[in-house]
C-alpha cells in the first residue's frame, strides 16, 4: 500500500525429470512491493507470464504447509517470505525446490520420504484398554499441562525442517525434526498411554542421530522449535531408560566426565559411549591422537573451583523446594 | 478401473469424518483429494467449535441462536439434531486427541462468538481447525491399511447412469493419467468455493469442484445466493482475522474514531451476526467514514500483550507477517471478504441428495442448518456432525446395494477428450484471465449489497465468460503435475457455480441474512421463506423452491 516499488529479478529452478536433460534456472523480472510475498510473485508469474511453472500452494496464509521451498538457499514458506528483504540481503532471489525429497517437477517435490518418517513414529494416541477415556466427558487437563504442548501443535507439516536437516540427508534412518517433534507431542500428552514404549523405541529409532545443529529450528515457520523438542525427548528417554545407546551413553558420560573433573576425559568418554569393544575398535585413532597430543590419554587434573561446579550439578539434579 | 464400496471426495474434516464412519462400518473406502489431507482448508478455521456444554447454557439456546442467525431459513429439525450432537462430537474429538485450550479447572475453555447467547465456542487457541484436522487424521490414519488414499488426485466428474451413482473419474496429478473409480456410493466433501470471488478468505484450492461435479451429474444445489462475507479480513490479501478477536474483546472503529457498531447492533455491538457486522463496515466505508484505502480498524491493543499473544497467536503472526502490523500496539485494518457458502449440494440430515448413491457433507453441502447466514463456530461442528452422518448413510447404502457399478472407458473419455482438445488448441482463452474476470464480476455484482440491475449485469457477464470458456486453452502440455490443466478445470467448475449464485440472487426479491437487496430491503416470509433449488440444464440453472422445515421457532424480526 503505497510502498516504493521494486524491480525484482527472480531466478526459478525449472526441471521435469524424464523430459528435461538437466535442471535450468529461468529468470522472471517483476515489479512488486517490497513486502510482496514470494508466493504472490510466483502466482503472478503463473497467471501472467508462464502457466507451466509448477509449485504447491493453497492457503497463502502459512497454515496449510504447502509452499515450503528453498528461497536463497533457506527452507521457507513462500507465502510468508517477503521479497524486499531477500533482495536487499542477498542481492538476488533464487527459488528452488526443497531438499531431501526428489523433485517431481520444478518446485514440487515427492514428499513420500517425509510422510514415511511421520508415519513411522505412530502419530496417534495410543490407549490402554485398562484405562478407558472418561465416558461422555472430556479428559480433564490443566492449562499448565496444555502449555507443555504449546508449540508442537502449531506444526503444519510443511517439511521445511526436513529439507534443512543434514542428518536427514546423511541417514535415511533419522526420522527428521518434524516426526520427532510430533513424537514429543504424544510423549507429553497425558492421554497417551505408551510413553515408556515410545521412548524406549525411539532410542534405537534414530533419536540420537540428531546433530544438534538447530537448522530445523531456524527453518520452522511456526516456531515449533523442533531441535528443542528433540532435546526434550532425549532427556525424557534417558529418564525413562538410562543410557542404552551410544548416543544416550555419550550424553550421560559427558555429563559425568565434567562432574568428576570439570574437563572432558576423551578416552574415558569413548569407553563410556562405545563400550570396551568400541574402545578397541577406535584404538588406531586413539594411538594417532596420542602421538599428536600425549596428554589426551592421561586423566586430567581437576579444574579450579570444581566444588562450585559440583554444587551446580547437585542443584540441577535435585532442585531445592520452591525452585521453578 | 478401480473399485471400492464408498468413495469420499475431499479430505478435510467432513470428508475424513465421513471416511472414518464408513471405515468403521466395515466398508472398502477410497479417499480422493487434491491436497494431502493435512493441507485441507479445514485447517485454516481459527475461532472454534460451538457446543452448549456450560452450566448456564443450553442446547435449546444454541438451537434458537442458530435458527435466528439463519434468518429463519435454516431447517429447524436439522438444526435441533445438529445442536444435540454438538456436545458428544466435541467430546469425541477430545478423545481422538484434539488439544483444546483449557479453563483453570481443567474443563474445555469457551469464548463468546457473534450471534450466540452464551460463551459457547470451544477452541484451541486460534487454530481450532488445525487442531481438529490433526486429530481426525491421526485417528483415521491410525491404520492406513483400512482405506485407500488417492492423494493429489483431481475430480473431473461423478458418473451417474440410470439414475444411480456409478463412481467418479479423476486424474493423478503426478502422472496426468485419468482413471475411473467405481463405487455405488460417493460422498462429496470438497469444501468451499470461495475463489469464485476475488476478495476471499478462502485458500486457492477452494474452487467448488465437488459441488460443480454433483450439479453436472444432476444433483440439486440449494440456496447458493447466500454468500457469507466475513467482517474482518486483511484488506489487501483477504487473510482472515478470526471472529475470536472480537470474542476476546476486540472493537471496531471508523476513521472518525467512532465505535460504529453501536448504530447497527446497540445490544451486542461487535458480536452481532456476521451479515450485520459486514454490512455495517461496508456502509461506513461507502459513506466516507472509512480510512483511506477503504477499511475500518479492529483494535485489540486494550486487551494487553499477554492475552493477545496467548489466545490470538496465529493472528499476531498473520498481522506481523502479512501486513506489517503489530496488533499489540496498532489497530488492524479490516474489510469484509467472502468467507463461506451457506448454499451447496442439497442434502437431508443424513447427507443424502436427490441422486441415489450421492451424498454430501460440510461446506460443499446444504442441509440446511445455516439458512441465510451461518454463525461463527457452527461450521467446524457441521463438518463433523454431518460428515459422520453422510459416512454412515453412504456405508449403509453401499452395503445394501446389489448393483455392480461401472465406470466405462467412455466415461473416462468424456473427461479426457475435452481436455485433449484444450491442449491441442493453438489459440484460445487463458484460464487465469477468465478466472480474474469472473472474480471481479462476482465482487462487483454479487457482493454484500445487491440490486436487480447489478444482478442482471452479473448474469450477463458470467454467461459471456462461460461462452468464452468453451474455447479455453491449456498451454502446458506436460503430463506431470500440470497445474495449467487444474486451472482450466477449476475455472470451469467455478463459472457454473457463479451462474447459480447470480441467477438465484436475481430471483430472490427480498433481503434475508447475507442476501441483501437494496431494492427489496425487507425479509418477505410470505413469499420467500423457502429454499432455492437449482438444477443444471442446457439453458443454465433451472430454479425451483422447497419449503423450510420448522418445528418450534416462529419467525421474528432479527435484532442484535
Amino acid at each position: 500500500m503505497g510502498a516504493k516499488l521494486l524491480e525484482a529479478p527472480i531466478d526459478v529452478y525449472r526441471f521435469e525429470p524424464g523430459r528435461d536433460a538437466a535442471p535450468r534456472y529461468e529468470r522472471y523480472t517483476l515489479t512488486v512491493e517490497p513486502h510482496t510475498p514470494v508466493l504472490t510473485a510466483l502466482l503472478k508469474i503463473r497467471a501472467e507470464m508462464d502457466p507451466s511453472l509448477t509449485l504447491r500452494y493453497s492457503c497463502r496464509s502459512s497454515i496449510c504447509g504447502s509452499c515450503a521451498m528453498q528461497i536463497n538457499s533457506k527452507s521457507r514458506l513462500a507465502c510468508q517470505t517477503p521479497i524486499g528483504p531477500e533482495i536487499e540481503r542477498h542481492g538476488r532471489l533464487v527459488v528452488e525446490p526443497m531438499r531431501n525429497q526428489p523433485v517431481l517437477r520444478d518446485l514440487v517435490v515427492d514428499q513420500a520420504p517425509f510422510w514415511r518418517q511421520y508415519d513411522r513414529i505412530e502419530p496417534h494416541l495410543k490407549l490402554d484398554p485398562r484405562h478407558p477415556m472418561p465416558e461422555g466427558k472430556p479428559n480433564p487437563m490443566s492449562p499448565e499441562e496444555v502449555a507443555r504442548f504449546y508449540e508442537t501443535p502449531r506444526c503444519i507439516a510443511c517439511a521445511a525442517c526436513f529439507s534443512a536437516c543434514p542428518a536427514v540427508e546423511a541417514d535415511p534412518d533419522f526420522p527428521g525434526p518434524m516426526a520427532l517433534a510430533k513424537l514429543y507431542r504424544f510423549v507429553v500428552d497425558p492421554r497417551d498411554q505408551a510413553h515408556q514404549d515410545r521412548l524406549v523405541r525411539i532410542q534405537t529409532g534414530g533419536l540420537w542421530l540428531c546433530l544438534r545443529c538447530h537448522l530445523c529450528t531456524e527453518a520452522c515457520p511456526k516456531d515449533v522449535r523442533p531441535s528443542e523438542r528433540i532435546r526434550d525427548l532425549k532427556e525424557l528417554a534417558i529418564a525413562a531408560q538410562g543410557g542404552t545407546e551410544p548416543g544416550s551413553r555419550h550424553a550421560i558420560g559427558f555429563k559425568e566426565n565434567i562432574r568428576e573433573r570439570g574437563l572432558l576425559q576423551e578416552m574415558k568418554l569413548v569407553r563410556q559411549t562405545e563400550g570396551l569393544a568400541g574402545l578397541v575398535g577406535q584404538a588406531g585413532q586413539g594411538l594417532r591422537m596420542r602421538r599428536k597430543k600425549p596428554e589426551i590419554t592421561k586423566k586430567p587434573r581437576a579444574i579450579e573451583g570444581l566444588d562450585q561446579l559440583q554444587t551446580l550439578y547437585r542443584e540441577l539434579d535435585h532442585p531445592a523446594e520452591g525452585e521453578p | 478401473m478401480r473399485r471400492h464400496e464408498v468413495i469420499v471426495v475431499g479430505a478435510g474434516l467432513a470428508g475424513q469424518r465421513a471416511a472414518l464412519a464408513a471405515v468403521e462400518a466395515g466398508r472398502d473406502v477410497a479417499v480422493v483429494s487434491k491436497l494431502h489431507p493435512l493441507r485441507s482448508h479445514s485447517g485454516a478455521a481459527q475461532g472454534g467449535i460451538n457446543a452448549a456444554v456450560g452450566a448456564e447454557d443450553s442446547v435449546d439456546t444454541h438451537i434458537y441462536d442458530t435458527v435466528k442467525g439463519s434468518d429463519y431459513l435454516g431447517d429447524q429439525d436439522a438444526i435441533e439434531f445438529f445442536c444435540r450432537e454438538a456436545g458428544p462430537t466435541v467430546v469425541e474429538m477430545e478423545h481422538f486427541g484434539t488439544i483444546f485450550s483449557r479453563a483453570p479447572d481443567g474443563s474445555l475453555a469457551r469464548r463468546p462468538f457473534g450471534g450466540a447467547g452464551f460463551p459457547r465456542t470451544i477452541y484451541a487457541a486460534d487454530r481450532t481447525g488445525l487442531a481438529l484436522l490433526q486429530a481426525i487424521w491421526e485417528r483415521l490414519a491410525t491404520d492406513a491399511s483400512r482405506f485407500t488414499l488417492y492423494q493429489e488426485w483431481d475430480l473431473t466428474r461423478i458418473v451417474v447412469r440410470e439414475g444411480k451413482v456409478q463412481g467418479i473419474v479423476a486424474f493423478d496429478r503426478k502422472t496426468g493419467l485419468f482413471e475411473g473409480i467405481a463405487a455405488p456410493a460417493v460422498v462429496v466433501a470438497t469444501g468451499p468455493s470461495g475463489r469464485i470471488y476475488a476478495r476471499t478468505t478462502n485458500a486457492h484450492s477452494c474452487t467448488g469442484d465437488g459441488v460443480a461435479a454433483a450439479y453436472e451429474a444432476g444433483a440439486l444445489v440449494k440456496d447458493m445466493e447466500f454468500v457469507q462475507f466475513h467482517p474482518t479480513a486483511l484488506p489487501e490479501s483477504g487473510i482472515l482475522i478470526t471472529e475470536g478477536a472480537r470474542g476476546e474483546g476486540g472493537i471496531l472503529k471508523n476513521a472518525q474514531g467512532e465505535r460504529f457498531m453501536s448504530k447497527y447492533a446497540p445490544h451486542v455491538l461487535e458480536l452481532a451476526s456476521r451479515d450485520v457486522v459486514s454490512r455495517a463496515i461496508a456502509t461506513e466505508v461507502a459513506e466516507g467514514r472509512g480510512f483511506e484505502g477503504g477499511f475500518v480498524h479492529l483494535e485489540l491493543m486494550h486487551l494487553g500483550k499477554e492475552r493477545i499473544e496467548s489466545r490470538l497467536q496465529e493472528i499476531c503472526d498473520f498481522c506481523r507477517n502479512f501486513s506489517g502490523i503489530d496488533p499489540v500496539t496498532q489497530p488492524i485494518p479490516v474489510y469484509p471478504a467472502q468467507h463461506y457458502m451457506m448454499g451447496g449440494i442439497g442434502t437431508n440430515a443424513k447427507g443424502a441428495t436427490n441422486v441415489p448413491g450421492l451424498f454430501a457433507a460440510g461446506e460443499a453441502a446444504c442441509v440446511s442448518i445455516h439458512g441465510a447466514n451461518r454463525l461463527g463456530g457452527n461450521s467446524l461442528l457441521e463438518t463433523l456432525v454431518f460428515g459422520k452422518q453422510a459416512g454412515i448413510a453412504a456405508a449403509a447404502y453401499a452395503q445394501q446395494s446389489s448393483d455392480r457399478p461401472v465406470v466405462t472407458d467412455a466415461d473416462v473419455n468424456a473427461s479426457q477428450v475435452p481436455i485433449r482438445a484444450m491442449m491441442a488448441r493453438s489459440d484460445g482463452e487463458d484460464p487465469s484471465k477468465l478466472r480474474a474476470e469472473m472474480q471481479a464480476t462476482m465482487d462487483r455484482y454479487a457482493g454484500i449489497y445487491r440490486t436487480e440491475a447489478d444482478m442482471l449485469e452479473g448474469i450477463r457477464r458470467i454467461r459471456a465468460l462461460k461462452a468464452r470458456y468453451a474455447n479455453v486453452r491449456i498451454v502446458d502440455r506436460s503430463q506431470v503435475y500440470n497445474l495449467n490443466l487444474t486451472d482450466a478445470l477449476e475455472v470451469g467448475h467455478m463459472l457454473d457455480l457463479a451462474e447459480v449464485i447470480v441467477v438465484g440472487a436475481y430471483a430472490r426479491t427480498e433481503s434475508r441474512g447475507a442476501h441483501f437487496r437494496i431494492d427489496y430491503p425487507k425479509r418477505d416470509d410470505a413469499r420467500w421463506m423457502r429454499h432455492t433449488l437449482a438444477r443444471k440444464s442446457a439453458e443454465g440453472p433451472e430454479l425451483s423452491y422447497s419449503p423450510v422445515a420448522y418445528t418450534r421457532w416462529e419467525p421474528k424480526e432479527r435484532v442484535y
